[in-house]
């Protein structure tokens, strides 16, 4: 699987990278993240803040992008304890078409608990498009994510996962900067069912692109 | 020599040139003059003006310059007078100042008879000789046609231009003229404008001092005006140079129907994922920032807002057409104002009025 990912990325970039200078962006967003983990012995349910930073280097068509979540959950009721969520992502991108890019790569989560860690690694192919919708200024996008593999230290298999995120980018007409409003949801099924894991929340940030 | 010796002689040449008369066909006007005037110095008076005759006859025939038919007449003048033939050598030399008022017999030549018989036909005879360019090109107003007048004698002209039907074009000098006289034509008709016709006669009419008329030189011009080509005008700012100065309805619709598109996204999101067990509070206030987005879009491009960006850019494209147009007239202006006429001066004709 990861190699015909390998493969596959590397067929929609044969020939783009020659000539091509590098054009760096970069955001850090304030995410407002809740946990939602229902087992059949019950439903645990987290939310907090964290922090989240992204990055990417583009060179013609081919984007390199990265991210790195980072923040502290809190139980909404119940007596489990707070937790730590870290999440990361490696994505190696495409932009098949002005408006749509393609990108595959590992998306490692976890989950600090009292006693033991939570470690989720995906494997995930991303398809997103964006497109200005009022005049040049604000952006709208659509992000859709599905995992094609997954390893986690859970009892349960792992069935399948997926995901997505839409919001809007508001660019300043002569400035570098912009900012950032979304929604992002993961949901991840185990078990046949047994197990749902569900991550859900606002991103409000400010990027940086050098254009 | 007596005179039944001259004419023994004459007749003796008059056989031989008879007989040999296609020798003398092919005889040349040189030496024509030549043995007449060897005649004349040789006082056979009758012989040189016989030659001299044929030399001018066939100088004339053969459409010679003026200064080789006026060496003839004047030795062919002197021979009549001396032939006793007054009135044959007035007639002679009449037709001398007619042809180059300005000749004058060598007074180191001919003795003070043939010219003081010369300087009294001269001075009776009233006309004059008009010399202009053949061929040349001027402005009309600022430029000048000049036309060289040389008298016979004192005499009062008339000079004027007239149309090809002999009615009166503009009158350019009337007065005394003595030995010469420059006239100019600024190439305007009477009314200062450029002349209307492709042809006009050039009229010198000499009067003697009673008034009356002594003769008339008329020279025809041809006349051809060239007008610079004007500029055309610039053209306008074609439709596809100009940006619309209204807003359309498209970027108004899209603002508003990419608005609640995304909304609806937002919304929508976690049932397309499968997680349906989520809170509706931060998805809404997402939803809801982004349809306002979308709104706030539609009400800033909505149709028919004025595009000043545009307008202004448009305002220079027509400011920098119309300052065009304005330099485009100038020198149309310019150019009309710069009128060449060119002028083609004929052969000049000579009328002598009929005596009573």
């Amino acid at each position: 699987m990861r190699r015909a990912l390998v493969l596959l990325v590397a067929a929609l970039t044969a020939g783009e990278l020659g000539a091509q200078a590098l054009r760096p962006t970069g955001s850090a967003s304030l995410v407002t993240a809740r946990v939602r983990s229902a087992v059949p012995a019950g439903i645990d349910q987290f939310t907090g803040s964290a922090f989240l930073g992204q990055g990417a280097l583009a060179m013609g068509r081919v984007e390199l992008s990265f991210s790195y979540l980072q923040g502290t959950l809190n139980p909404d009721g119940g007596s489990a304890g707070g937790r730590d969520l870290v999440e990361g992502t490696v994505l190696l991108g495409v932009r098949a078409l002005d408006w749509l890019t393609l990108e595959g790569g590992p998306h490692a989560r976890a989950y600090t608990l009292a006693g033991s860690t939570q470690r989720w690694l995906f494997w995930e192919l991303r398809a997103r498009a964006g497109t200005a919708f009022v005049g040049s200024a604000a952006q709208g996008y659509v992000e859709l994510w599905r995992a094609l593999a997954a390893d986690a230290n859970v009892p349960e298999p792992f069935d399948h996962a997926q995901g997505g995120e839409v919001g809007m980018i508001l660019r300043l007409a002569r400035a570098p900067l912009s900012a950032r409003v979304g929604y992002r949801i993961d949901h991840a099924v185990l078990g046949g069912g047994t197990r749902l894991e569900t991550v859900d929340g606002v991103v409000i940030g400010v990027g940086l692109a050098w254009r | 020599m007596t005179q039944s010796g001259h004419l023994t002689r004459l007749c003796v040449l008059a056989w031989a040139l008879s007989a040999g008369a296609g020798v003398l066909a092919a005889q040349s006007s040189d030496t024509l003059f030549a043995t007449g005037v060897r005649a004349y110095k040789n006082l056979e008076f009758d012989l040189a003006a016989w030659l001299l005759r044929r030399d001018v006859t066939q100088l004339t025939a053969a459409s010679a310059p003026a200064a080789e038919r006026a060496k003839g007449l004047v030795y062919l003048g002197a021979a009549e007078l001396y032939r006793g033939r007054r009135d044959s050598a007035v007639a002679v030399f009449r037709r001398l100042v007619m042809l180059d008022p300005r000749y004058r017999p060598d007074r180191l030549v001919f003795p003070p008879e043939v010219t003081s018989l010369f300087d009294g036909v001269r001075l009776q005879i009233k006309t004059v000789v008009v010399e202009v360019p053949r061929d040349t090109t001027i402005t009309p107003g600022p430029g000048a046609f000049d036309i060289w007048l040389i008298a016979s004698s004192f005499q009062t002209v008339e000079v004027t231009l007239r149309y090809a039907d002999g009615a009166p074009f503009r009158s350019l000098y009337s007065g005394p003229v003595g030995d010469s006289l420059r006239v100019q034509w600024d190439g305007l008709d009477a009314a200062g404008a450029p002349p209307p016709v492709n042809r006009v006669v050039l009229r010198v009419a000499s009067r003697a001092q009673t008034g009356e008329l002594a003769g008339i030189v008329q020279l025809p011009l041809d006349l051809r005006l060239f007008r610079p080509d004007t500029l055309p005008w610039p053209p306008p700012p074609a439709d596809g140079q100009l940006l619309p100065e209204r807003a359309t309805s498209g970027a108004a619709k899209r603002s508003l129907v990419g608005g609640l598109l995304l909304s609806g996204a937002v919304a929508a999101l976690p049932a397309f994922v499968g997680g349906t067990d989520t809170p509706s509070g931060p998805r809404i206030a997402v939803a809801g920032t982004i349809g306002f987005a979308g709104l706030l879009g539609y009400v800033l491009h909505r149709p028919g807002r004025p595009l000043q960006g545009n307008v202004r850019a448009n305002q220079t494209l027509r400011d920098a057409w119309q300052r065009q147009v304005a330099s485009t007239t100038t020198e149309n202006a310019r150019r009309r104002r710069e009128v060449h006429v060119v002028v083609r001066a004929g052969e000049a004709t000579a009328i002598q009025p009929r005596g009573p």
